[in-house]
């Protein structure tokens, strides 16, 4: 089925605007733009609440409205606009000065299209009335081309219209209304406290901040405007042998999230660097690790990016379905008929779920660049695999097996100058249910294990098989208690066998969301922020490695 | 099976000997020089014109503009699909003001007087807020750079719809297999310059293109991989792209299990190319004077002179280096000239900042501009022919340090994985997992093939050129096996 028969059943089956059924006039009056329109924004989790709703730029609405208007008349029979802003601060410094003081400010427009089956995009950075058509027509050119020259059909899963959307990150503190020497001062204390550790000889720390406004407007109605705040501290400090043959590091205490400054005030840098400090130095002269099975304890400081790699990686449909073959790879999750709803991933405690709502996470908006509003659903149900990640185009392609049509709500481009395509949502491991068990208890649940805190070096093959993953800071646990710190541990796993080898969750007490600005895919390539909730959790009989 | 899997034409076409590198070298800032078509990105003019306009608003002791502005187009396939393809402009201009030894930089690509003007204000406002940096040494004055003209115009003029079809021509190339393509072709063009308040301008335009295709069995059973980068998309050979990576595909299907263990292993240029990468990153002389890195001396200062590595090593880099250009100039404005960083297992030289170079009393020398190691004359089919039991690698994936003081690197093997037994191909394996020091990859080298330039971005996209032969090496540590295809 083509899109426009696609749309234009639903259109009669739902009463809903077909395409391009609006014109900006008509859109004023549906929305009253003028001020008197509501339009909620989707639910959020309690503590969670949108503080503000920005309003789109009169400008914006025009130039997006113009593009579609061009897009339309060149023959294009789908068409998405972003007009997006992206802030973005640095601040960073060694010891007791300042390595850089970064702004940046990025503006302009990105149109997609679709004709027949085919996709084309362009963007540009200047927001004038030929330049705005000009990016619409060659989007609406290049489309028609690839048309020609590899004919294929798209079908583009229905979702509610919002002619009136707005969503902003809940936060208390825009981190750009707090200046820069307040940050810096910040790092300072940071760095001087760390400094003041004996051993300690290099100390590290930044603070990266993004605000972002995102205008969408859909040729089928929807108008969305949002605000994104992110933030990133970070801090990495390194001790030095005093004979020069060894040093050790620190880093990865702290991770980036969906929030305002009030988050780095309450990480309290300056009360917790000593204590990073010390364990820099610790390292140096800690006993390096004895290879072998060890059950292992993993800090969700760690954990959250092992399931980054191993559970939101291999669950993104365009990788199961080869999308992604030539740059991030396949997934080990394929063919959908054989996995979904069949494969077990872990224990029946297991839950799994993908979100675009959870409070703080990076990934978390009101509205994906498709549109889609944004809601939470199981990826892993009781151990098993159950859902995939998919934007509108994807959901079809596997809708026989799930009896879904819509989207999960996937669709992401990173700026203006990018197409959007499926990224990961927040992908978080539910804490335990029936019992809040605290980390002492989880870490008494074993005679022969490792504590992993803090994300080090990881990597993973391009089906999300074998994955090596080390940590900042090592813990050997002995009959039920840490006993002493360990150094040069990374432990080897096969996806399905790590797991498999889940056997004790924390509570909601140990719940804690890492993240990272960085998460790579596509070519080109673009990135995409994420978060990643999980418990302090148990796995046994780990393969370690001695990576010395 | 002799010649079996790497047949970049006998590796020749882009192989140039050294004379004729250096003479290309010369004549590189001549050559090209007429250009009748409008280019993408602002002219040499045009960038002139932009920083004087912005350097007349700073009322800051000292400033410096950088400005890059291009386009750059793509297209995709996948799963025998075009998939997306499309493309965009933009003109980005850094600030950064300085007052004493206070600074800040501010980037945008709003471009009106009043936004620049913002702009300029906002880089002033931040820099007097900002503590001092200690390290801030003053903007450099004009320079002398060597002429590099990095824009090839057959690779500014691809449109769209030839890039479609070289997508396409890669999915019919798979289908005649019985295979999926999946596949990306990335190009760039544009220019970049950098201006300071002290008189001095430099500007560079270039291209850039890589054209890459991942060829995969129908049911997953296997793949195979090939790809090109150059700065001219004459030099991408899309028909040899297709027939190695369909040719890797069939060689690999029906893969056979292989322990882990220390094996001798050939490595293909690309292999090579993204190990050899990694290297270029420790030849950092601060972090080898602070005690952080291979290169640092015990006893103080760093092991430059030292014999490190076999006598067969030779990395440089050259900024005029044909298809493989790079700006004269860094982003601080200081010359990039050709440097020698290892000669026959020597190390010769490391970098330095500029304040790093002040402070150490030497000139100061920008990180390796592209990566050019000096090759054998071995044959990829004489260097399986001198194994009695090996693998052949085609190419790493997800490469992550794991110590900087042993250069030693974890990663993967991917896209046709192959045992050598008694001089021979004999079976396709399963993937490795490697942990391997990169020094002792240098000093474990046994044979050199010609060297190429290679796409050895993992995204595969325009990077760093890379310019490097197959090689023979001992002793290569595949820790574990992986079962990814």
């Amino acid at each position: 089925m083509s899109i426009r028969q696609h749309i234009s059943d639903r259109v009669e089956k739902d009463d809903r605007p077909p395409l391009f059924s609006l014109s900006r006039r008509e859109f004023v009056k549906a929305a009253g733009y003028a001020g008197a329109g509501v339009v909620l924004a989707p639910a959020l989790s309690a503590g969670c609440q949108v503080a503000s709703h920005p309003t789109a730029d009169p400008y914006e609405l025009e130039m997006a409205f113009l593009a579609l208007d061009e897009a339309r008349s060149a023959g294009a029979a789908y068409a998405d606009v972003r007009v997006q802003r992206t802030w973005s601060e640095g601040i960073s410094t060694r010891e007791q000065q300042i390595t850089g003081v970064r702004y940046s400010d990025s503006y302009g427009i990105g149109v997609r299209v679709l004709v027949g089956g085919s996709w084309g995009f362009s963007g540009t950075r200047d927001l004038t009335h030929d330049a705005v058509a000009r990016a619409a027509r060659e989007a609406t050119a290049i489309a028609t081309a690839n048309n020609k020259i590899a004919p294929q059909t798209t079908d583009l899963a229905p979702v509610d219209t919002y002619p009136e959307g707005n969503w902003v990150t809940p936060h208390d503190i825009d981190p750009f209304d707090v200046a820069v020497e307040e940050k810096a001062d910040l790092l300072f204390q940071a760095n001087a406290a760390a400094l003041g550790v004996n051993g300690v000889r290099f100390v590290s720390s930044s603070i990266n901040s993004v605000k972002e406004n995102r205008l969408v407007v859909t040729s089928e109605g929807s108008v969305i405007q949002q605000g994104f705040v992110r933030i990133s501290p970070g801090m990495n400090i390194t001790a030095v042998s005093s004979d020069r043959t060894d040093f050790q590091s620190r880093g990865s205490v702290a991770d980036p999230a969906g929030r305002g400054y009030e988050y780095v005030l309450g990480l309290d840098f300056p009360g917790h660097a000593a204590r990073w400090g010390e364990e820099a130095v610790m390292k140096l002269s800690a006993k390096s690790v004895d290879p072998g099975l060890w059950d292992l304890v993993l800090h969700p400081s760690n954990l959250w990016l092992t399931i980054h790699e191993n559970i939101g990686h291999p669950t993104e449909l365009d990788r199961a379905l080869g999308y992604e073959a030539n740059y991030a790879g396949t997934s080990f999750l394929a063919p959908p008929s054989e996995v979904l709803n069949k494969f077990r991933y872990g224990p029946d405690f297991m839950q799994v779920v993908g979100n675009r709502t959870e409070c703080g996470g990076c990934a978390t908006c009101g509205w994906d660049d498709e549109g889609v509003p944004a809601f939470e659903w199981a990826i892993i149900k009781d151990g098993v695999f159950v859902n995939y990640q998919t934007t509108r185009e994807q959901a079809s392609w596997i809708s026989d097996i799930t009896g879904l049509s819509r989207s999960q709500g996937c669709a992401y481009g990173q700026s203006w100058a990018s197409i959007p395509f499926q990224r990961m949502p927040n992908v978080s491991l539910l804490p335990n249910a029936k019992d809040d068990l605290s980390a002492e208890d989880v870490i008494a649940a074993t005679d022969h294990g490792i504590l992993i805190e803090g994300r080090g070096s990881y990597s993973i093959d391009q089906q999300r098989y074998n994955a090596q993953f080390a940590g900042q800071i090592f813990w050997e646990i002995r009959n039920g208690k840490k006993y002493q710190m360990l150094r040069d541990v990374a432990y080897v796993t096969r996806t399905p066998d790590f797991w498999a080898s889940l056997a004790v969750i924390g509570g909601p007490q140990t719940y804690y969301m890492g993240a990272t600005f960085g998460d790579g895919k596509g070519q080109p390539g673009q990135s995409n922020a994420v978060s990643h909730g999980c418990p302090i959790s148990l796995f046994r009989n780990a393969n370690i490695i001695n990576t010395a | 099976m002799s010649d079996f899997t790497f047949s970049k034409r006998e590796y020749n076409k882009h192989c140039l000997n050294e004379a004729r590198q250096l003479a290309s070298t010369q004549l590189n800032g001549m050559k090209r020089a007429i250009s009748r078509t409008k280019r993408h990105g602002l002219s040499e003019s045009e960038a002139t014109e932009l920083s004087e306009r912005i350097l007349g608003l700073s009322n800051a002791d000292q400033a410096r503009i950088r400005i890059s502005s291009g386009r750059r187009s793509f297209a995709r396939c996948a799963d025998n699909r075009l998939t997306t393809a499309g493309g965009s402009m933009d003109i980005s201009v850094e600030i950064t003001s300085v007052f004493g030894k206070r600074t800040a930089s501010v980037t945008t690509n709003l471009l009106s007087d009043a936004e620049l003007t913002e702009a300029v204000q906002r880089s002033e406002g931040l820099a007097r807020l900002a503590p001092e940096n200690p390290e801030y040494l003053d903007e450099p004055g004009p320079q002398y750079y060597d002429a590099v003209d990095a824009y090839y115009d057959s690779t500014g003029e691809m449109e769209p719809d030839r890039l479609a079809g070289a997508m396409a021509r890669a999915i019919r190339g798979a289908k005649e297999a019985g295979f999926v393509a999946s596949a990306y072709v990335d190009v760039r063009a544009g220019s970049e310059a950098l201006a300071t308040s002290n008189g001095l301008f430099a500007y560079h335009a270039s291209t850039g293109v890589a054209l890459t295709l991942t060829v995969r069995a129908q049911n997953g059973s296997s793949s195979g991989w090939a790809g090109d980068e150059s700065r001219d998309w004459n030099q991408i050979e899309t028909g040899r792209i297709v027939a190695d990576a369909v040719r890797k595909c069939r060689e690999w299907q029906g893969k056979t299990a292989l322990k882990a263990g220390l094996y001798d292993v050939v490595l293909e240029p690309t292999a090579v190319g993204m190990l050899m990468s990694r290297v270029m990153g420790a030849f950092d002389a601060r972090s080898a004077d602070e005690g952080r890195s291979y290169f640092s001396d015990p006893a103080g200062g760093s092991r430059i002179g030292e014999h490190l590595f076999s006598s067969s090593i030779s990395l440089s880099s050259a900024p005029a280096h044909p298809y493989g250009e790079r700006p004269p100039f860094d982003g601080s404005g200081t010359p990039r000239r050709p440097e020698s960083w290892i000669e026959n297992g020597v190390l010769k030289n490391l970098s330095y900042s500029r304040f790093w170079a002040q402070k150490s009393g030497v000139e100061p020398r920008p990180s390796a501009a592209n990566l050019i190691m000096r090759g054998g004359n071995v044959s990829l089919s004489d260097m399986i022919q001198s194994i009695r039991y090996g693998v052949l690698i085609t190419r790493f994936w997800y490469i992550r340090g794991l110590n900087p003081r042993t250069i030693s690197y974890t990663g993967l093997t991917r896209d046709g994985t192959f045992l050598i037994e008694n001089g021979e191909i004999s079976r396709p394996v399963n993937n490795f997992r490697f942990n391997q020091s990169l020094a002792e990859v240098l000093q474990n080298v046994e044979m050199l093939g010609q060297p190429i330039q290679v796409a050895a971005g993992e995204n595969s996209s325009v990077g760093t050129p890379v310019i490097v032969p197959s090689l023979k090496v001992s002793s290569f540590n595949l820790a574990s096996v992986s079962d990814a295809i």
